[in-house]
């Protein structure tokens, strides 16, 4: 009879635990972020603080893997109607964000712009939309509407070694393909030379980046800003050469591919334990980069990304993730949800988030602040636990920020040295996270197998074309 | 199209009526009842798939492959309609032995009660099983013919066209191999059994052993060959990581179980610390087994270089990745597949290992004659919980080792059905693609069932 | 299944070296087996105390950071949260199916009625039809039932299954008809005789089905991958994946901890009622 005992204990136990989990109190503000890291970490410190300020608000942060698992995640979440407030989407999921419709055919989405209408602020807070940096303004506007809340941006920059790079004799930091062989050429023929001279992730973003350097664009229609895209130049001019470039650098035994794609763990490990001497990777770990080559015991200097010589320089694109606001909220959860976007990317959490990771300060306020010595006081009132405990920053008081980290200044110069033209405001794409899929993975046969650039190009180029006509099929007006 | 659709619906009629017509005759039955049952029942069948396709298949701009799969579909409708009809024929008309036995049917001291009171007591499993297993089923044959996205109400139907995407058949140089070797094996026995020197012939016995083994290869290969270029890897890399889990997950599950068979003392603690990771889950299998190959911090590479060998990047390597998989859903297995195999030695009879041990009959060759061939049971039994695991369990391994990578080298059909209707959320491909793991496991089951009616005995 | 536990009678032949265990050949095979088996999770064990540099170290002893690899899994990440939710759903899955598989047999077994071979029929047909099979298609149907983030989601669509109605179908079936036909004498309707009767002699084949699911629905992971998304309703194989990064890094310390956490309840259950586990096989392999 003890078993039949086990058998009644368990029925207790299970009507127990049945018991409401869930207490009722501030309005709950959910959102969700594509971070489980430190960043996540800090931005939970903030809701922390936020609701402490606004008791009547509860903001729950919660984080997922990547960004490709938190689109996917949310597409799913909506489906059952468990969508949080405020998700964050990466720059490439814009148009399908735009685009996106619950079963009864309404937007998923409510543009910023739309939910805060012509209030001059909410609880207090300007939105103060002039304030945003040009190439974020642009990138996130569309038919004049600010779409979403800039948060993280970020634009891909190089590192590179100082201290191997003036062992080789390389004088100055490369700043094209052909410069960079050649630094590549004299540090490889070093007689402790690294393992390889340069790396950078198979990212479908850094594809992108060197395709709009070179002025083209990736899609049609005005790299789909001037009307809705519906075809894809994945084999294009530009993109033939900068990947046959990339392939020539293996092939010398230059580039190293880490085996995977998407791979930003592995890139960033070599170039820290010296293996490479130069890395082109994105601007958001600039202060860990930094922190990371120092304490490895060299120097990581930060530099525009290489671009290709015989081509003008065009410029470069933003990268990163912005804050979309779900359509349909409670008023007062998106009331709460308004107030929290407009406190959380003001001008001290900007300059705090841009210093404790390396994502551009995204309001010019925010620039403005850091470029003096009064940024320690105006951010050290609500700064969370993770900027305290760093070193970097903490040593860094009492002199303007950009002078005290020459590198936390190079992504911001380089967005703002683009020419404005649809090629630099970067593509507006349906399905583009297949997309890219398609071209990560055109580009690993390439580096694995060795297909021909031109070939692989093109077939990814077909096969981005159907999923984009497929896309358009269910989604164009 | 209408031409089209009223001759092929002619053709399913006479099918049907010939058919049924034949069944009737050997029943004992009018023969013109049996046609005109069976010509409704061809109809009904071609109709079973094709009224919801509407006939698309057949559209005059459809591709040989489309018409290929629609002749296919329609086969199949009339397939299971009639069958059903036959069956239903015999056990509604036929007389003593040609009736079919309902397992069932039984009953055991029955309860004389109102009709009601059994289907009250069978009411909440039929409702969810209706709800959760049979709805859903039919909602993928629907999603399978329609472009439908995560993300948009608005759907498109594409008749086959999500199947026919995937399909594109051809002989591989491993088909055309295992054709050859079968034909040779077959025509080489006939020959050998002709001449009458089956006995202690070498040559023969090797054959005879080649003959399931080549079959195996012959079917699985010629399954991979059936799909198109994009998604042949996955079908090959489900067959390649769940083969061999299952192969050497049963081999070393009946050694290590035949060791601890032997009498120890302490034989209940060794079972007990040998069977435990059954019940870890193949999540954290996958987990703990990203860390010990974990290519620069892994205790297996630090164990190889302590004996000089640089060990390699096991999870970048897209040949050892699936092995990472395999040796990790092996290690998960092992504790169930020792389970079974003790069970399946307890009811060898202890008697003929001992007579075959006073014959003069060495460990192995007792294990090799006696032993395993009363295994076959249980062994059997394992194959087919071994391959269900393979084939849907490993995903939770592969997401937390590898994530399907390096290139979709660990890729298995289940896991690009999520990676396809989840991550991308195209959900009619991804329905498309679960409907032939469907098939799959359907040709499982017929397969489990027949061997298990016919050979394999479970006689305690 | 008392086969299970017999094991050959000792030799009764004095062995020369009488300070060796008898077949210590035997022995030291096995020992080697056990080792090799439990490698994986003692190795996580160890890590599981350890910090990231003593992982990278191959350090072989207990480390120095359990403290706070176990702050960090419960207090951080909410690992205890995750495991209350799945001892909730293994336990609802569980007895729920219990329950309905004990109904389903009772009426298969003890009672007749028409269309009997098709309700059978219809059971067994979805042995066919694994749930990781229909995910796509049960996503759809559960979300638009707004079971989001909810128990229900994750239990109701397991509470039945061919396999538990089939399990106490071959076990009432082995049981004597006298045994019914007395009871129907006493006066006792479907139900008592079920209580009275035929539960009390059920133990074994209850204890193997409800060992079954519970290791099953502890273990699952892809269906409440897709349906939870809230971290308060999430269940313990998908919590999991919040652990692989703390800091920076991947941290094995804190991921380690929690995977051998995780993996004690369902190890527990399993060697505490492998007994009955083996039994409920034994009576599906009856004839």
């Amino acid at each position: 009879m003890q078993r039949k005992n086990i058998f009644v204990l368990l029925l207790v136990v299970m009507l127990m635990s049945i018991a409401p989990a869930f207490a009722q109190g501030a309005t709950e503000i959910k959102m969700w972020i594509a971070f489980t890291d430190y960043r996540l970490d800090w931005a939970r410190d903030k809701a922390a603080k936020f609701n402490e300020v606004f008791p009547q608000y509860n903001v729950i942060v919660e984080g997922y893997d990547n960004y490709e698992a938190l689109f996917a995640a949310t597409a799913l979440a909506f489906e059952n109607n468990t969508q949080p407030a405020v998700v964050q989407y990466f720059e490439a999921a814009t148009r399908d964000a735009l685009d996106a419709r619950n079963a009864d055919g309404t937007l998923r989405f409510k543009p910023i712009a739309d939910a805060i209408g012509d209030r001059a602020d909410v609880n207090g807070f300007a939105p103060a939309f002039d304030d945003f940096v040009d190439a974020v303004r642009e990138y996130y506007t569309f038919d004049g509407t600010f779409a979403s809340m800039p948060w993280n941006t970020s634009s891909s920059i190089m590192f590179s070694n100082q201290e191997l790079l003036t062992a080789a004799g390389v004088e100055a930091i490369p700043t094209t393909w052909a410069e960079v062989e050649a630094a590549c050429a004299k540090i490889m023929a070093m007689p402790d030379a690294p393992t390889n001279c340069i790396t950078w992730p198979n990212h479908g973003w850094f594809f992108e980046q060197s395709v709009a350097q070179q002025g083209a664009e990736l899609v049609n229609n005005g790299n789909g800003r001037a009307d809705r895209a519906t075809e894809t130049f994945i084999a294009s001019e530009a993109a033939v050469s900068y990947v046959s470039w990339w392939k020539s650098m293996q092939d010398a035994g230059y580039y190293v591919y880490t085996g995977s794609q998407r791979d930003w763990t592995g890139t960033y490990n070599a170039f820290i334990a010296g293996d490479v001497a130069m890395l082109i990777y994105s601007s958001s770990d600039t202060t860990a980069v930094t922190n990371d080559a120092a304490g490895a015991g060299f120097t990581a200097a930060g530099s525009f990304m290489p671009h290709n010589g015989d081509m003008d320089y065009a410029g470069n694109l933003i990268g990163g993730a912005t804050l979309w606001l779900s359509n349909g909220l409670a008023t007062e959860v998106e009331e709460g949800a308004l107030t929290w976007l407009l406190w959380f990317t003001n001008t001290e959490n900007g300059a705090e988030w841009h210093q404790i990771t390396g994502y551009i300060p995204v309001r010019k306020s925010s620039v403005e602040l850091l470029a003096t010595d009064a940024w320690f006081a105006a951010i050290e009132p609500m700064a969370s636990p993770i900027w305290a405990d760093n070193e970097l920053i903490q040593g860094a008081q009492g002199q303007a920020w950009y002078d005290a980290l020459p590198n936390a200044r190079v992504a911001s110069d380089q967005l703002a040295a683009a020419t404005p033209s649809s090629a630099t405001a970067g593509a507006i794409v349906g399905a583009f996270p297949a997309i890219r899929n398609e071209v990560t993975a055109a580009i690993e046969d390439i580096l694995v197998n060795g297909t021909d650039v031109a070939e692989a190009l093109t077939g990814a180029q077909e096969r981005a074309n159907t999923v984009l006509e497929e896309y358009n099929l269910l989604n164009a007006e | 199209m209408t031409l089209t659709v009223i001759l092929l619906l002619i053709i399913a009629a006479l099918v049907g009526s010939l058919y049924m017509g034949y069944g009737y005759h050997r029943l004992r039955r009018p023969v013109v009842l049996g046609a005109g049952v069976g010509a409704v029942a061809g109809v009904l069948g071609a109709l079973l798939f094709m009224l919801p396709l509407n006939f698309c298949t057949f559209e005059p701009e459809r591709a040989i492959l489309d018409v290929g799969i629609g002749i296919l579909l329609m086969g199949t409708g009339m397939g299971v309609v009639l069958f059903s009809a036959h069956w239903l024929s015999r056990y509604f008309l036929a007389k003593g032995k040609d009736k079919p036995v309902l397992t069932g049917d039984r009953v055991q001291g029955g309860f004389n009660t109102s009709v009601l009171i059994p289907l009250v007591l069978l009411i909440p499993t039929l409702i969810i099983l209706t709800l959760f297993l049979y709805y859903p089923a039919i909602d993928l044959f629907r999603l399978s013919t329609l472009l439908a996205r995560l993300n948009t109400p608005r759907t498109v139907f594409r008749c086959v066209d999500n199947f026919s995407q995937i399909l594109d058949p051809q002989f591989s140089i491993v088909t055309i191999g295992a054709i050859i070797l079968s034909i040779v094996l077959v025509v080489g026995i006939a020959y050998i059994q002709r001449i009458g020197e089956t006995r202690n012939n070498p040559l023969y016995n090797t054959m005879r052993s080649l003959v399931t083994p080549t079959l195996l290869v012959l079917l699985l290969s010629i399954t991979v060959d059936l799909f198109a270029p994009d998604y042949r890897p996955v079908v090959y890399n489900t067959f390649f990581i769940a083969g061999w889990t299952v192969i050497l997950g049963i081999l070393l599950g009946l050694a290590v179980a035949y060791l601890v068979f032997q009498p120890v003392k302490g034989a209940a603690i060794y079972r007990t610390l040998l069977i435990w990771p059954y019940a870890i889950s193949p999540a954290v299998a996958g987990i703990i087994f990203f860390l010990m190959f974990d290519p620069l911090n892994g205790i297996i590479n630090h164990l190889l270089s302590l004996i000089g060998i640089q060990g390699p990047n096991w999870i970048k390597d897209p040949w050892l990745a699936k092995w990472t998989i395999i040796i990790a859903s092996v290690w998960k297995t092992l504790g169930y597949n020792i389970l079974f195999c003790l069970a399946g030695l307890q009811n060898i009879s202890k008697e003929l290992q001992e007579a075959a041990a006073i014959d003069g009959a060495n460990a192995w060759q007792r294990f090799w004659n006696v032993v395993f061939p009363g295994m076959t049971p249980i062994l059997f039994f394992l194959l087919i919980t071994n391959i269900t695991f393979a084939f849907f369990e490993m995903f939770g391994t592969i997401d937390f080792l590898t994530k399907g990578g390096p290139a979709g080298a660990t890729t298995t059909m289940i896991y690009e059905v999520y990676t396809l209707g989840i991550i991308e959320g195209d959900l009619g491909k991804a329905a498309a693609q679960s409907l032939v793991m469907f098939v799959m496991v359907i040709g499982i089951t017929i397969f489990q069932f027949r061997t298990s009616g016919e050979k394999v005995s479970y006689g305690a | 299944m008392t086969a299970l536990t017999q094991t050959y009678a000792p030799e009764k032949k004095k062995n020369a070296n009488s300070w060796l265990p008898q077949r210590w050949y035997l022995h030291i095979l096995l020992w080697i087996t056990c080792f090799i088996i439990s490698f994986p999770l003692l190795y996580a064990v160890i890590v599981a105390t350890q910090t990231n540099d003593e992982v990278v170290r191959y350090q072989v002893t207990p480390g120095s950071s359990f403290d706070t690899n176990w702050e960090t899994v419960m207090i951080t990440r909410k690992l205890g949260s995750y495991m209350v939710n799945s001892t909730v759903q293994a336990i609802i899955v569980t007895v729920g199916k219990t329950v309905l598989s004990l109904l389903a047999g009772l009426a298969f077994v003890y009672f007749r009625f028409p269309g009997k071979w098709l309700v059978f029929g219809f059971v067994l047909m979805t042995l066919m039809m694994p749930t990781e099979l229909l995910i796509i298609a049960l996503f759809r149907f559960v979300s638009g039932l707004g079971w989001g983030d909810t128990m229900a989601a994750i239990t109701v669509p397991f509470l039945a299954s061919a396999t538990g109605a089939f399990l106490f179908r071959q076990h009432f079936s082995n049981i004597p008809a006298e045994l019914s036909e007395a009871a129907q004498l006493d006066g006792a309707n479907p139900l008592q005789f079920l209580f009275r009767i035929l539960i009390p002699i059920s133990w074994n084949t209850i204890g193997a089905l409800a060992v079954i699911q519970f290791i099953y629905v502890w273990n699952m992971y892809l269906w409440p991958l897709l349906i939870i998304r809230d971290e308060r309703a999430q269940v313990v194989q998908v919590g999991l994946g919040s652990l692989r990064n703390i800091d920076t890094t991947l941290t094995y310390g804190p991921l380690m901890l929690a995977a051998v956490v995780t993996s004690i309840p369902p190890v527990i259950v399993f060697i505490l009622l492998q007994k009955q586990f083996m039994s409920g096989f034994a009576i599906t392999r009856d004839k």
